[in-house]
């Protein structure tokens, strides 16, 4: 005959057991909403940057100035677009894993801005807005997007919260 | 009002290399000849003399400002001490691989030599980065 006792004993054991390992008790940090949505925006943004970056560099937009390449800015496109992807995965990584996702965001805010600064130093006296409309749609809204990782840098809580058990 | 920081030897060595480059890179910029500028008088030196004059004002405002961050505000010290790190590293990176086209420096030894020696100052940039986020927690 069944022990329908001792199965429910060790049912219950084998589940209690289970589920502290896997669900009560589980250390894990509850990000804010404004976090998920600005870094939703940096993901979006950086990639539709990228994505640009290689569109313009392939010649595939239509611009009115068609010196705009001939500036040695071909390369530069070209090595800061596979930078900053390398970039938006380490953040991504370090976000996910919640191991030091300020340092990686750090490090990609000072790329950002070290980039705008180059660009505006090096480039602003051969390209115009009007060079590649789309490209400089992005050039303008950069510090926006410097801004949403400067956020990102101090909203972002490092500790581990306890979640309560149920 | 200060807190007294409390790092290795090696991190106050590290620290004195990256300022002793830092203030040799100041000079040896700021009082680069004339007639060496005239001589290579290019649009790539141009832009570069114009993308180092910005950099070395960002370099002389963080060497006001990193004594205060670390005496001062110590708790934010390593967060600063690895900006100041990715920006050596990007702009290194920038220099030899992404700008090495446009940009060109001067004819000139000293330039030569601090150049040469800039791997040095972020290997010290390093080390000290490596110290502040690593090192053990005080505990009460």
């Amino acid at each position: 005959m069944k022990n329908k006792n001792v199965d429910d004993l060790e049912f219950s054991t084998i589940l209690g057991h289970a589920s502290d390992e896997h669900s009560i008790d589980k250390n894990y940090v509850v990000q804010s909403s404004t976090f998920r949505l600005t870094f939703s925006f940096i993901n979006l943004y950086a990639l539709i940057l990228i994505v640009l970056f290689f569109i313009v560099k392939g010649n595939l937009v239509e611009g009115i100035n068609n010196n705009f390449l001939d500036t040695g800015f071909l390369s530069v496109l070209n090595t800061r677009g596979i930078l900053l992807f390398i970039l938006l995965i380490s953040l991504n990584i370090a976000a996910y894993f919640n191991s030091g996702f300020k340092y990686v965001c750090l490090i990609m805010l000072v790329y950002m801005l070290n980039s705008a600064i180059d660009n505006a130093v090096l480039f602003s006296g051969f390209m115009h807005l009007t060079d590649r409309p789309y490209f400089s749609a992005f050039s303008v809204t950069r510090p926006l997007f410097i801004i949403a990782l400067f956020w990102v840098f101090i909203i972002h809580k490092d500790k581990k919260k306890s979640i309560k058990k149920v | 009002m200060f807190e007294n920081p409390q790092v290795s030897k090696l991190f106050w060595f590290s620290m004195s290399i990256a300022y002793s480059f830092c203030f040799s890179a100041l000079y040896t910029y700021s009082t680069i000849p004339e007639y060496l500028l005239e001589l290579d008088n290019t649009i790539q030196v141009n832009l570069t003399m114009k993308l180092a004059t910005v950099r070395l004002a960002i370099i002389a405002l963080a060497l006001v400002a990193y004594p205060i961050i670390l005496f001062r505000f110590f708790k934010y010290a390593k967060y600063f001490t690895v900006a100041l790190t990715a920006w050596a590293v990007a702009i290194y990176i920038d220099d030899y691989f992404v700008l090495s086209e446009i940009i060109k420096y001067p004819e000139s030894q000293l330039i030569s030599l601090i150049q040469s020696l800039r791997p040095i100052m972020i290997a010290s940039l390093l080390w000290m980065s490596v110290e502040l986020v690593f090192r053990p927690m005080a505990v009460d």
